[in-house]
């Protein structure tokens, strides 16, 4: 197994880096995304119950039956793993900034109107920083969703370590089949430790000083 | 700011969230309750309407032959059945084990190895137990994986229900001469149930979301018609794969609300 990995150590590099680089993009489209929809449908109380409905059943779609249903439209490789990704990660996102955004309390946005700051202004220099460390804790559950779904993404050519795993899997008997199939699983999980360390590190350096606990 | 969810690798559809302020049916679970079962059977209808009407050719035709998407259906009902009764079959026993006395201080270990477990990719584990299994059937090994990866949020969730239940209630149960067991039977599992019913449902969305990576390994389910899709580039053939095991897994998530409706004791 270490004489595997080290001989191979530049493809597992790059394919550790893609895989990184395929959850944080998708993720940061995702935060955008969901919270974005989190600011709409708080305004308008009666989408609310139906944006948790649309989250709660969206995330029961098997990953592999939305990277079937996006083929046709995507094709083969890194668009489809994309999609697929940000779809995930939207919903615990959605629903975190949505219960966040709600648990701001109304005295506070109403002094911030009494001050005289515009709408925009109390969303973003009020009601956001309150709601980040519940948002936050959203995007640390879709980081960690991700790279499974990203991995199963391989399979339609998507980009990262789930390669070696299919890889693996169509030399079984072979042998290098387990070496490759372990190594992407154990760099799978090593990789979403050191990302849900960093989200920690950019968590604290982004939360307020007042909210934080 | 005191929300705080508690969430470090929190899967999907924990019930979670906002628990508090569901009532016995909000409109957002009244949407859910009513909704999903109409989603699916007019999805489903248009499948049937869409297969019988559609040209395909002969390799499209044999790959969505009912035979074949019946075979497939019942191979993936057949998984996700088997590996929650397994599921909880070892995790509802272990939570209670857990959250004796003696053994209490075992728990966060178990469930800090059950997270990072958690951690690891569903197809990279299902394909590693695959080759290290070699003599087991494909059918074994993919309920071994689904097992393990179903067991988390139930094993949680059992703990954390057990853990709130107000002790001065087991107090009450021992006042009345109620033995450790009987305590346990009749007043802690009842009023933990809600708790643990909302991880047999995280835990069976997971399980038959999973099963479709069971036909890598041979394990059949529902699966093979998007690889068969996608290997043989035949896009209605993915499409309607796709399409049936997302109705399926809505109607299995709807199954798991439903009883946890109807299992929820009347007291509570």
């Amino acid at each position: 197994m270490w004489d595997f990995v080290v001989d191979r150590r530049e493809q597992l590099l790059i394919n550790a880096w893609n895989h990184a680089y395929l959850v944080i993009l998708a993720v940061l489209f995702a935060t955008v995304i969901a919270v974005v929809l989190a600011v709409v449908v708080t305004r308008l109380p009666k989408v609310e119950p139906v944006a948790n409905a649309v989250s709660a059943a969206g995330l029961t779609i098997p990953s592999f039956a939305l990277i079937g249903l996006l083929l046709p439209v995507t094709g083969l490789g890194d668009v489809t793993a994309l999609v697929a990704v940000t779809f995930y990660a939207v919903l615990p996102i959605l629903r975190n900034a949505i219960v966040g955004l709600q648990g701001v309390e109304p005295g506070l946005v109403e002094s911030a109107r009494g001050m005289g700051m515009s709408e925009p202004m109390t969303l973003l220099r009020i009601k956001l920083p309150l709601a980040w460390p519940v948002i936050l804790s959203g995007i640390r559950v879709s980081l960690q969703m991700s790279m499974g779904v990203a991995a199963i993404a391989a399979y339609v050519l998507g980009p990262g370590l789930g390669a070696w795993i299919f890889q693996g899997l169509t030399q079984v008997g072979g042998k290098n089949a387990v070496n490759y199939a372990l190594s992407a699983t154990i760099g799978i999980v090593l990789l979403a430790l050191i990302l849900d360390l960093a989200l920690l590190l950019v968590g604290r350096l982004t939360t307020s000083k007042g909210v934080r606990v | 700011m005191s929300i705080h969810i508690d969430a470090p690798i929190e899967q999907p559809a924990v019930g979670a969230g906002p628990a508090p302020r569901r009532g016995r049916l909000s409109g957002g679970s009244a949407i859910e309750l009513f909704g999903i079962p109409i989603l699916v059977v007019v999805g489903f209808l248009l499948y049937v309407w869409w297969r019988q009407t559609a040209t395909l050719d002969s390799i499209e035709a044999s790959s969505l032959d009912w035979s074949e998407v019946r075979l497939e259906v019942w191979q993936h009902l057949k998984l996700t059945v088997v590996a929650s009764l397994v599921v909880v079959a070892i995790a509802v026993p272990l939570g209670v084990l857990l959250t004796r006395p003696r053994l209490r201080f075992l728990a966060p270990a178990v469930v800090g190895v059950a997270n990072a477990g958690q951690a690891a990719p569903s197809i990279g584990l299902i394909v590693l137990l695959f080759m290290w299994l070699s003599g087991w059937s494909g059918f074994w090994v993919a309920i071994l994986a689904l097992a393990l990866y179903g067991i988390l949020p139930v094993l949680r969730n059992t703990i954390t229900g057990l853990q709130g239940v107000d002790p001065t209630l087991v107090e009450a149960g021992r006042g009345l001469g109620y033995s450790g067991g009987s305590v346990l039977l009749r007043v802690e599992l009842p009023l933990a149930l809600p708790v643990i019913m909302a991880g047999i449902r995280t835990s069976l969305v997971l399980v038959v979301g999973t099963a479709a990576l069971a036909t890598f390994i041979n394990a059949g389910g529902m699966g093979g018609m998007i690889t068969a899709g996608i290997t043989l580039y035949r896009y209605p053939v993915m499409v309607a794969g796709a399409v049936l095991i997302a109705l399926l897994a809505l109607l299995v998530e709807w199954v798991g609300r439903v009883l946890e409706l109807l299992v929820r004791p009347k007291g509570i």
